[in-house]
């Protein structure tokens, strides 16, 4: 959701044919393919990670330690976008009807220590269910596996068993669902797949809050370095402060696709002022950041235009920064009201406040470049723009041509002024002067507020009561397939007055209906022509304007030969990553 | 002179009686500090509770969590009960077990954060306060004794200087210029590069160096201007003229006479800047990226974190709090003409 934090992962079915192109880059990142094993990898971060547990993580910093550590049952390589089967040991098979899947995981994948056993598909059934209890708490699981046959109505206070998962043999795990689709067979790259040995965990997971992630029990590469008891706590993971990944000696390289060419992952912690940080990796301090999503414009500039770094950046294009309008307050509940903002927005000019053509290319329509494929194409999906304007500088004329079949004779907004909620990092509140100078064109009077992340997410952006009339938003697929941006953000299913990811409210009944339509299409090709055709309605009920398909610039020392997280914003992989 | 002004043999028996004034006067004070410490307590509690910056259900529900799983969280965390009984367990389990709850964030427990955050924050301050009553001392003595000379002038220049220039710019000019990581002159230390004093001692000095110097230099100008007026007006009085007459040299009367007097005040000043400072330096550890309580506050403010943030208000004040007790005995050993 919020550029800076949300994670990203490409997933199964419709995705397998889909490539991402690289779209801006300083030139050799990449290019040495002499991989050295040994040493330690630094990162560097601002925040810490949402969580280490596996079952509960959904930040992209979070998945990129998390992704080395533990093994789900697809994942997707560094630098690819394909995914492939991981802990599984091929594709899941979907039955004829569509509402049975079935995955075959691999023999001889051992958990570590404290563990030290072979890894069965019990293991697997036991970490999904544990991620639907109140003590784990995730967040995204009543999105993608609520379609499973005894899927809790009510989270339940600890795990319990969910009878649409079943176990037939130690390495056969079968998904029962309530009705077809594929969107649970996309979702199971998340970590929550990941399998969690129940004689050990449950004592953990018994607690109100499980604090298992502080004595987990590694699959993958790496493991957090621990004491003798399995506690991370101190050792391998201090919140707030550091991470050190140590190699995990039940890990066989015959079993999996990562190359985990370092000895040691170090994640120091609180690198808050980002110019110190980029500062400290260009001087090869530190190797990377975790969460830099947003460079401030001056350093970013710096960085991509002395020749010397040119071999020091590289960019990857993921998500959507947009403004939601409250389609439930007015004036944003007249249609005509909102496509006066979207031709009046000078989407070029926020774009040059956050960094200019480096940080994405302008958005016209929600779905970006990373859902080009033959079905969008054909269906017209890429290229849409009704709201055009020159340069994209906004069409005043046009906007108040809007305003005035919205009933506003002069064509300029006569009522009482709108509040804009923003990020309080920079750029945002700078892009949303902008935006807000913008709608000053016709007659708005915005007052913009900033807040940090956690207040937009927790409480102004997703509470109704507290809802403005603008919030300046962000969004990443967290997988690749264009459910995972419709139906949370324009679904009327996913309005609730508590908490919504709709920001905008949106309850279109013919919009809903093509969701629900579609998520049951299991043809790429077809699936995402009607996904290209959704784009398209809800892009003329303008609940957004969107700005810009946003690329994140990620900056690397001379010392790395980076695998990219492509799925993932292209955040270093550390079990991708080697040492020059 | 002294025994009549309340000298030593006199604070001897003041201290050791129980029923003595002083003692009173002591357990007066940490009654109120008590008092004082749950008042802050309360209102913390409140100012969060009325106006959340974030929910902290949805925030340890993560973020697409469904609302009947943000409602179960709620209620696992008791954020449904009244205000008044929130604040009655909070309150409660402080009390009997210094127990300040569990961060909605990390799950960790806030009262061992902040525990172990505090040698960092000791470092910082401590050091950092060391260094500027060092140079405070004797600029201070140097501008009182040679007022209007070039050293006097050169010390109000730089009290103005470092007192308008932030700590934190004053922190990235520091790390820029001179810091061994990303320098352009680079000399010792850097950002992030703390190391615990029992780790490494010698890396425990070089990566607090430049904080040190950062903070010291804030404060030192304006306590040598405090300690030089102080000192002018001290050597101006009656009993500093009859200690001239009786033939003194100036080095005992200054430091015997003049310094004791013009000390008093800045005593109550550094009691409350290094018990602010105890409590976390948010700006210094922000720069340099020391994990002690300051950038433990920061992180918890901007997660709407409110145990975190209960935690490190009730440590703050109880260091200031045990500040201002502290200065106020020493006024007893400094002051002799201070009664209770």
């Amino acid at each position: 959701m919020s550029l800076h934090t949300w994670r990203a992962a490409v997933a199964l079915g419709a995705s397998f044919a889909l490539g991402l192109a690289m779209v801006g880059s300083g030139s050799g990142s990449g290019a040495n393919d002499q991989h050295k094993r040994g040493g330690t990898l630094k990162l560097i971060s601002a925040g810490d990670v949402d969580s280490v547990d596996p079952g509960k993580t959904y930040y992209s910093m979070g998945w990129q330690i998390l992704t080395a550590v533990h093994r789900p049952l697809y994942s997707i390589p560094a630098d690819s976008t394909k995914t492939l089967p991981d802990l599984a040991a091929s594709l899941p098979r979907i039955s004829a009807d569509g509402k049975t899947v079935t995955v075959r995981i691999r023999p001889g994948i051992r958990f570590g220590p404290p563990v030290n056993r072979e890894v069965t598909s019990a293991d697997v059934k036991y970490a999904i269910e544990r991620s639907f209890s109140v003590s784990v708490t995730n967040g995204y699981v009543g999105l993608y596996f609520s379609d499973l046959v005894g899927y809790p109505a009510k989270p339940p206070k600890t795990p319990k068993p969910v009878s649409g998962i079943t176990t037939p043999d130690k390495y056969t795990i079968v998904f029962r669902l309530k009705q077809a689709g594929t969107t649970l067979a996309s979702a199971l790259v998340m970590t929550n797949t990941a399998p969690v040995p129940k004689e050990y965990a449950s004592k953990y997971d018994q607690k109100s809050a499980s604090d298992y992630a502080f004595h987990q029990a590694a699959t993958g590469p790496y493991m957090f370095e621990a004491d003798g008891s399995g506690n991370i706590k101190g050792k391998g993971y201090t919140p707030g402060r550091r991470m050190r990944l140590v190699r995990n000696p039940s890990w066989s390289a015959r079993t999996d696709f990562r190359p985990a060419y370092v000895d040691v992952v170090e994640v120091r912690q609180g690198f808050t002022d980002t110019t110190v940080g980029v500062r400290q990796i260009l001087n090869g301090v530190a190797d990377a950041a975790s969460d830099y999503a947003q460079i401030p414009a001056a350093t970013l500039k710096q960085v991509v235009t002395t020749p010397k770094y040119r071999d020091n950046w590289y960019a990857w294009a993921n998500g959507i920064a947009y403004l939601g309008l409250n389609t439930r307050k007015k004036p944003f509940d007249n249609v005509n009201v909102r496509r006066a903002v979207n031709y009046v927005v000078d989407k070029n000019a926020m774009r040059l406040v956050v960094g200019g053509p480096l940080t994405g290319p302008i958005a016209t329509h929600i779905l970006g470049p990373e859902f080009k494929s033959k079905g969008f194409e054909a269906a017209g999906g890429l290229g849409f723009d009704p709201f055009k304007s020159a340069n994209f500088a906004g069409d005043v004329a046009k906007a108040k041509a809007e305003m005035r079949k919205a009933g506003y004779a002069n064509g300029l907004y006569d009522g009482p002024a709108i509040t804009m909620y923003t990020f309080n990092a920079s750029p945002s509140p700078q892009a949303a002067k902008v935006a807000a100078a913008s709608l000053a064109k016709i007659g708005f009077n915005v007052k913009v507020k900033i807040a940090s992340p956690d207040a937009m997410f927790t409480k102004f952006c997703v509470v109704e009561r507290f809802l403005p009339e603008i919030c300046t938003l962000g969004w990443l697929p967290d997988f690749k397939d264009p459910v995972t941006m419709m139906d949370p953000l324009f679904s009327g299913k996913s309005l609730n007055p508590n908490y919504t990811t709709n920001m905008t409210g949106l309850n279109d009944p013919a919009v809903n209906t093509a969701i629900q339509k579609t998520k049951l299409i299991k043809d790429p090709d077809a699936r995402y022509a009607a996904w290209a055709q959704i784009d398209k309605m809800i892009t003329r009920l303008a609940p957004i304007v969107p700005t810009q398909w946003t690329e994140t610039v990620t900056v690397i020392s001379d010392r790395i030969v980076p695998g990219k997280q492509l799925w993932n914003a292209g955040l270093v992989d550390p079990a991708f990553t080697s040492i020059k | 002179m002294e025994a009549g002004l309340g000298g030593p043999a006199a604070r001897r028996s003041r201290f050791a009686r129980i029923d003595s004034p002083f003692v009173g006067y002591i357990v007066r004070r940490i009654a109120w500090s008590a008092l004082l410490l749950v008042i802050v307590s309360f209102l913390t509690f409140l100012i969060f509770y009325v106006l959340p910056a974030s929910d902290p259900a949805i925030l340890r529900a993560g973020r697409n969590a469904s609302p009947d799983l943000i409602e179960e969280v709620r209620a696992s965390l008791g954020l449904d009960q009244p205000f008044y009984e929130q604040f009655r367990i909070y309150a409660g389990n402080v009390v009997t077990d210094f127990d300040l709850g569990y961060s909605y964030y990390s799950e960790v427990p806030v009262r061992e954060e902040i525990v172990s955050r505090l040698p960092a924050s000791i470092s910082v301050a401590l050091g950092a306060f060391i260094l500027w009553m060092a140079i405070a001392l004797p600029v201070g003595i140097l501008t009182a004794l040679k007022p209007r000379s070039k050293t006097d002038r050169v010390v109000t220049g730089a009290t103005l200087f470092f007192l308008s220039a932030p700590t934190y710019w004053l922190g990235l000019v520091a790390l820029f210029l001179f810091a061994r990581d990303i320098g352009r002159f680079p000399l010792i230390g850097g950002s992030g590069t703390y190391v615990p004093f029992s780790d490494d001692p010698k890396g425990w000095a070089e990566s607090l160096f430049w904080p040190w110097i950062v903070l010291a230099l804030a404060f030192a100008g304006l306590y040598a201007r405090m300690i030089g007026e102080n000192l002018r007006e001290a050597m101006e009085q009656d009993y500093v003229r009859t200690a001239k007459a009786k033939g003194l040299g100036m080095r005992r009367i200054v430091l015997r006479h003049g310094l004791r007097a013009a000390l008093t005040p800045v005593v109550t000043l550094a009691a409350l800047d290094l018990g602010l400072l105890l409590g976390g330096t948010i700006l210094v550890e922000t720069v340099f990226n020391i994990p002690g309580v300051g950038r433990y506050a920061v992180e918890s403010i901007q997660t709407g974190d409110l145990p975190a943030i209960q935690g490190v208000v009730l440590f703050g004040a109880l260091f200031i709090v045990l500040a201002v007790l502290v200065a106020d005995i020493l006024y007893a050993v400094l002051d002799p003409r201070v009664r209770y």
